[in-house]
């Protein structure tokens, strides 16, 4: 699941993928789970409970160099589970909620996306920032962003979010990484 | 009459509405198109299930209906962009509740690149990941 613009956005990362891709534009799915960051991976059993909650998981190893992760101990893990129906010990973990702010901030992340798409790019810089005050450290936001407003998530200003990220004691609403 | 873009969960719509003192009026009528839920005489109803409307819980004003009292009975958190003329509408906080609290995961529907759309129910039955990433 994307959390993208449009599907033009996400055609070439979902290029040789034979599970269902989908686009997330309103970030429903995002705020439903609690999603603040991605990666994330939710594991649901057949029965439609929750396994194992979100958790930063990685498939490949594109960002090894930057993460220090390998995908290779969710992929036995995943097997584990498929296979024995067994589950890590963290997988009861409960994910923190959303909190009011991280609420509204997903709401003016809404408002700006809105303007942006009919044109209005100055109430849309507006929430932006108003989305990004509300909930500094929600990627789904401040991140999602950057590519809406012509800013290279992955440059500087990726990189001084991640720094105050860090700062802040890397606040993540999922299995904590040890 | 003057219309405001209502963004809730399931859509996004425009509605007439006037925006007085922040809150968002509509026409009875519109507020089924604007949240997805009817308002009728037993409640605000959506299949099977009807929430109940208190006269004093601020829903009905003057000729009209505040969708952000509508939200707040339901669950849903808003934000009124008066100048803009829009409004965002989250989804119940409590499908998200039990997925935190109650590990229950909640139904969604979205489309694939293609425009179809796919629900978590179609895939029951069997065990799922649910991988939430980005371009970005």
């Amino acid at each position: 699941m994307f959390l993208d613009e449009s599907a033009d956005d996400v055609r070439e990362w979902a290029e040789g993928i034979s599970f269902p891709v989908l686009l997330d534009r309103e970030h429903l799915l995002a705020d439903l789970y609690a999603v603040s960051n991605v990666p994330t991976v939710v594991w649901i059993d057949a029965d439609g409970s929750i396994a194992r909650p979100n958790s930063s998981e990685v498939g490949n190893d594109m960002f090894v160099d930057f993460t220090g992760v390998t995908p290779d101990e969710h992929m036995q893990q995943v097997r584990d589970w498929v296979r024995e129906g067994t589950v890590p010990a963290d997988a009861d973990y409960e994910v923190e909620d959303l909190t009011d702010d991280e609420i509204a901030g997903r709401l003016a992340f809404r408002l700006a996306a809105h303007h942006r798409r009919n044109g209005d790019e100055a109430r849309a810089a507006e929430w932006f920032a108003t989305a990004g005050q509300l909930a500094p450290m929600d990627f789904t936001i401040r991140r999602a962003a950057m590519p809406l407003q012509g800013v290279d998530p992955f440059g500087e200003q990726f990189f001084e979010l991640f720094g105050a990220w860090q700062e802040a004691g890397s606040p993540y609403h999922g299995v904590p990484r040890n | 009459m003057p219309r405001v873009n209502v963004l809730s969960a399931d859509a996004a719509t425009e509605v007439d509405a006037e925006i007085r003192a922040g809150r968002v009026v509509v026409n009875a009528v519109d507020v089924a198109t604007a949240v997805g839920w009817d308002l009728k005489p037993e409640g605000l109803c959506r299949g099977d299930v009807c929430v109940p409307v208190r006269d004093d819980a601020g829903v009905r004003i003057d000729d009209g209906v505040d969708l952000g009292a509508v939200a707040g009975l339901l669950g849903m958190a808003t934000l009124v962009d008066e100048a803009g003329r829009a409004m965002a509408i989250s989804a119940p906080a409590a499908a998200r509740k039990a997925a935190l609290k109650g590990r229950v995961a909640p139904d969604f529907s979205l489309p694939d690149l293609d425009g179809a759309l796919h629900t978590l129910e179609q895939y029951k039955d069997r065990k799922r990941l649910l991988i939430a990433f980005a371009s970005w």
